[in-house]
């Protein structure tokens, strides 16, 4: 369990979050959604330990998690985010094998691994590519493949987590299905995933639970359901929308 | 480009160290016949080939090859923590740095103590230090979350550079004539001063340094993908980069007191690594160490030998050879940048 309780955040006198009580079950996908500027990021960084709350608290497994040594903790959270800034020739297989540096399992272990996380993300054919000559969409499914090597199997000390800051920012269709289709895999696994997310209609598809910030608070929280509402969508982005049902899922459709 | 396996290009690399090694030792103003080399460490052989190659030639090519493996490892690592592969020692005022820090020693503490047993050692704690200051005043200056800024990089680097050319000049004014030849030698970068002390002080740095960083280099692969993302695997980022400013300030701080300012080979030496056998700080450290190693004795050996009797100040020749490779990676850059 991650569990935020009574969190806020101010830098330099601005409230960025406020009052935020969250949880994130282990085994189930909560989205987190709200406008641009609305504190998602600031929430994720929060969440992972990036930044520290300027009140509140944040626990994890069971311990507060600033008190989790770095090492301990990153065999159990797995963090993906916005955008990279990797700019040397490493190529795809050796970005991948960076997931397996807090484990010690071994080169056979980790070789296993990658190869796997690799495929998972339809990446096989990028081995041996550079980096930095990939496209976007190649460079984000390589790094999405390095934080699922990082959290590839169950770790003795806790619940799995995997947190990812719009991860399908930079696909196409096939492979934003296929992101969500990992996530939920994962989820299934008994992994607590918690993604900040655009698109409604993918996360009202693929989370079981939503959050929508609005103005560093949470305007609504729990089932895909009771979040998408026309009432809700009008009052935190200002825009009218209809409300439909998905035809196979039954999942709600937000149509503009 | 294809790469190469590290542990064949060590091996290879190796190899040319012994040559360049064997090399640097049988030429210069008086050449040696390669038959002499047999009783190098026999001190009772005392013919005049064997007292040059046991005085002279011996700590100089050692102190050389420890130079250039201390700058080269240094600027690899320098690289991986401003996550920019155009970080070097010289070029960011690191060596600048350290050369105001060892003037300062050497105008305050006198020519008592440049003559006293201490003074090589003290000299090098001032380089050590004034390369610490230099190397966080950069690294606060131009990192922030989303990155290393090069131009900030580069222009603090000519701050400083500037800060202690001013301060060197101003050393110089005051100073008397004896003071005055010391500090001009060394800001050329020079090994000509090489004797058993130098390459003592040296070793007892550089030899665990060389072996301290590649244990390091799994930590800096992680620090290229970014910063949070190093924290996200479970390095201890804060930490990290403290111990590696501190070494690589040690590291450079040391070279510089014994040699001056030896520019770009802490530039070249990673970048060519880097070609050949790719980013991984666990075989690009020890490989460049050994590269670096047998670029300055070549560049020392030529400056030797060049327009011998005279010689050449080694940092005249590297920075002859590093300018135009340095243009050569802007405009690389540059292109990238553009297409």
């Amino acid at each position: 369990m991650l569990e935020a309780r009574q969190l806020s955040l101010s830098l330099s006198e601005f409230t960025l979050l406020q009052g935020i009580d969250l949880q994130i079950e282990a085994g189930k996908v909560t989205a987190i959604l709200g406008p641009n500027g609305a504190g998602k990021t600031s929430l994720l960084r929060l969440l992972t330990g990036e930044l520290l709350p300027s009140s509140g608290e944040i626990v994890f497994n069971g311990a507060q998690l600033s008190q989790w040594q770095p090492k301990q903790l990153a065999k159990m959270l797995s963090v993906l985010p916005q955008g990279s800034q990797l700019n040397f020739p490493f190529t795809a297989r050796e970005v991948v094998m960076m997931g397996r540096i807090p484990h010690a399992t071994g080169l056979v272990k980790d070789t296993e691994i990658v190869d796997a996380a690799l495929s998972a993300v339809g990446g096989s054919y990028l081995d041996k590519r550079f980096y930095t000559q990939m496209s976007g969409g190649e460079k984000q499914r390589v790094q999405l493949a390095r934080v699922l090597a990082q959290i590839w199997e169950p770790d003795a000390s806790g619940d799995r987590f995997l947190i990812l800051d719009e991860p399908t920012s930079s696909f196409d269709l096939a492979h934003q299905q296929l992101t969500l289709e990992i996530v939920r895999g994962f989820a299934r696994q008994g992994v607590g995933v918690l993604m900040v997310i655009h698109d409604l209609n993918l996360a009202a598809g693929c989370a079981d639970q939503l959050v929508m910030l609005s103005c560093g608070k949470i305007a609504a929280q729990g089932s895909p359901e009771t979040v998408l509402t026309t009432a809700m969508i009008k009052d935190v982005f200002n825009v009218d929308a209809s409300i439909g049902l998905h035809p196979k899922t039954g999942s709600p459709l937000v149509i503009v | 480009m294809r790469r190469q396996s590290p542990s064949q290009f060590i091996f290879i690399a190796s190899l040319s160290l012994v040559m360049a090694l064997v090399l640097g030792l049988l030429s210069g103003a008086v050449n040696i016949p390669p038959s002499k080399l047999l009783g190098l460490f026999d001190l009772s052989n005392t013919d005049l080939d064997h007292r040059i190659l046991q005085t002279i030639r011996l700590p100089r090519v050692l102190l050389a090859a420890l130079a250039g493996a201390c700058l080269a490892s240094c600027g690899a690592v320098m690289q991986g923590l401003f996550r920019n592969p155009l970080a070097d020692p010289s070029l960011i005022g690191v060596s600048s740095g350290a050369s105001v820090g060892a003037s300062c020693v050497i105008f305050f503490g006198g020519a008592s103590l440049v003559g006293s047993g201490i003074g090589l050692p003290a000299i090098a704690i001032g380089a050590f230090v004034g390369g610490l200051l230099a190397t966080s005043v950069v690294y606060r200056l131009a990192t922030s979350i989303t990155g290393t800024s090069v131009s900030t990089m580069l222009l603090a680097g000519i701050a400083i550079t500037a800060l202690a050319g001013a301060t060197t000049s101003l050393f110089s004014f005051f100073a008397d004539n004896e003071m005055l030849r010391r500090i001009s030698l060394w800001q050329m970068g020079n090994l000509d001063g090489a004797d058993w002390s130098r390459v003592t002080t040296l070793a007892l740095v550089v030899v665990p340094l060389i072996l301290i960083l590649p244990k390091e280099g799994q930590a800096l692969n992680a620090m290229l993908l970014g910063e949070s993302e190093a924290r996200h695997l479970g390095v201890a980022v804060e930490c990290l980069k403290r111990r590696l400013i501190l070494l690589t300030a040690l590291g450079v701080g040391v070279a510089v007191s014994v040699s001056g300012i030896v520019a770009f080979v802490g530039l070249i030496v990673p970048h060519l690594v880097r070609l050949l056998i790719g980013p991984d700080h666990r075989y690009l450290i020890p490989g460049s160490a050994i590269l670096g190693a047998v670029l300055l004795l070549l560049a020392d050996t030529a400056a030797r030998t060049l327009m011998s009797p005279a010689e050449l100040p080694t940092g005249v020749l590297t920075a002859l050879l590093g300018a135009p490779f340095f243009v050569g990676l802007l405009i690389q850059q540059r292109q990238k940048l553009m297409g």
